[in-house]
């Protein structure tokens, strides 16, 4: 019973928090944020790439990509985090977080290199809506600490 | 740093000793061994808090499924994926740049307010101090302050409270130092009570603000 309520209890916070009413929103329809960003590092939006730097939006429908020496780490809304490594590529194929509503869809693509994955709200909520994958695997989470290698 | 592809034939020289070293003893294999320009390497590993959750890895062949840490699956096309167990050093050797690229956990507080007021309570104003630290030893942070109330009074004026309570959360932030720009505030009134009561009950536990900082 007393788990039961915390249970509850992280639930109520994990709704709480990602509201979609939101009074001071900055860029509502952002799936998330650059935290880090070291070396190259890019956001290529709609075929044009930009560099990219700590606190950036991160749309659904970008690719995060490094260089040799760069790494980027993305925080997206729902908790989820998403990390790269060198010379490497992950899409952000799909981002829907709408708890109150019970839309949450995410689809991240490792397209080349390394990439780590800690999952958010969304693989707690919902596993079946999170969908990970490589060209060469598809990975399904159950709340999860992932690191992806895509090609040797 | 070591270029990946120089780690693989590595790993198969590791990958020999170490068949060669526990042969009799039959266990988990140690290394992934060579990862394929047309495949993956998908490995778990333990959550932050201790425990490990699970992953499964497919392919059009099949499934293999990640259950312990560090279980691997080297994926190559057309073959059916399995699982071996790989080193903490591997793992660090094959990943550690994007490891360490990784935010760190968001982290949340709960501060508790006086029956209809927008007061906080003296336990929740110490909390402010640690709030702030936390926010500023972030690179880009963002600061989400949600509003809550008990069931006292109407759905909408507890929406109203709600709100009042977390602006007011939100200009006392802003007003110790967070740029306004990074902290957003909002209401759920009484639709997501901490405590479940029936309508009309008083409940300082219910009367909160929470505040997730990324």
């Amino acid at each position: 019973m007393k788990n039961a309520k915390r249970l509850a209890g992280v639930l109520v916070f994990a709704i709480a928090t990602s509201v979609p009413t939101l009074v001071y929103a900055q860029q509502p329809n952002a799936a998330g944020r650059v935290k880090v960003a070291s070396g190259t590092a890019f956001i290529v939006r709609n075929g044009t790439q930009v560099a990219a730097k700590a606190g950036d939006a991160v749309f659904e429908s970008d690719v995060l990509r490094t260089g040799s020496d760069g790494r980027l780490g993305v925080t997206l809304k729902d908790d989820t985090r998403v990390s790269l490594g060198p010379t490497s590529e992950v899409r952000v194929d799909k981002f829907t977080y709408a708890p109150a509503e019970g839309n949450l869809a995410l689809a991240l693509k490792v397209v080349r290199g390394v990439a780590a994955y800690v999952s958010g709200r969304i693989a707690k909520l919902s596993p079946d809506a999170v969908h990970l994958e490589t060209p060469a695997a598809i990975v399904g989470v159950r709340g999860t600490t992932l690191a992806i290698r895509a090609g040797a | 740093m070591t270029d990946p592809r120089t780690i693989a034939p590595r790993l198969v020289v590791l990958g020999l000793a170490a068949a060669a070293a526990f042969a009799a003893a039959c266990g988990p294999k140690n290394v992934a061994g060579p990862i394929r320009p047309d495949g993956a390497l998908i490995v778990l590993l333990p959550d932050e808090d201790g425990s490990t959750g699970r992953a499964s890895v497919s392919n059009p062949a099949g499934t293999a499924d990640l259950t312990a840490p560090r279980n691997a699956s080297n994926v190559a096309p057309n073959q059916r994926p399995g699982v071996v167990t790989m080193s903490e050093a591997d793992v660090k050797r094959l990943f550690g740049d994007a490891l360490e690229a990784l935010p760190p956990a968001p982290q949340s507080f709960t501060l508790y307010f006086r029956f209809e007021s927008d007061e906080l309570t003296e336990e929740s104003k110490a909390l402010v101090p640690k709030i702030l630290a936390t926010v500023k030893g972030r690179s880009a942070p963002e600061v989400v302050v949600v509003g809550h109330t008990d069931t006292m009074g109407t759905p909408s004026a507890n929406f109203a409270l709600g709100l009042k309570r977390a602006v007011a959360v939100r200009e006392l932030l802003v007003a110790s130092g967070l740029d306004a720009a990074t902290v957003e505030a909002t209401s759920l009134g009484e639709s997501f009570l901490l405590i479940q009561t029936p309508n009309d009950t008083p409940e300082p536990r219910n009367r909160r603000v929470e505040i997730a900082v990324k």
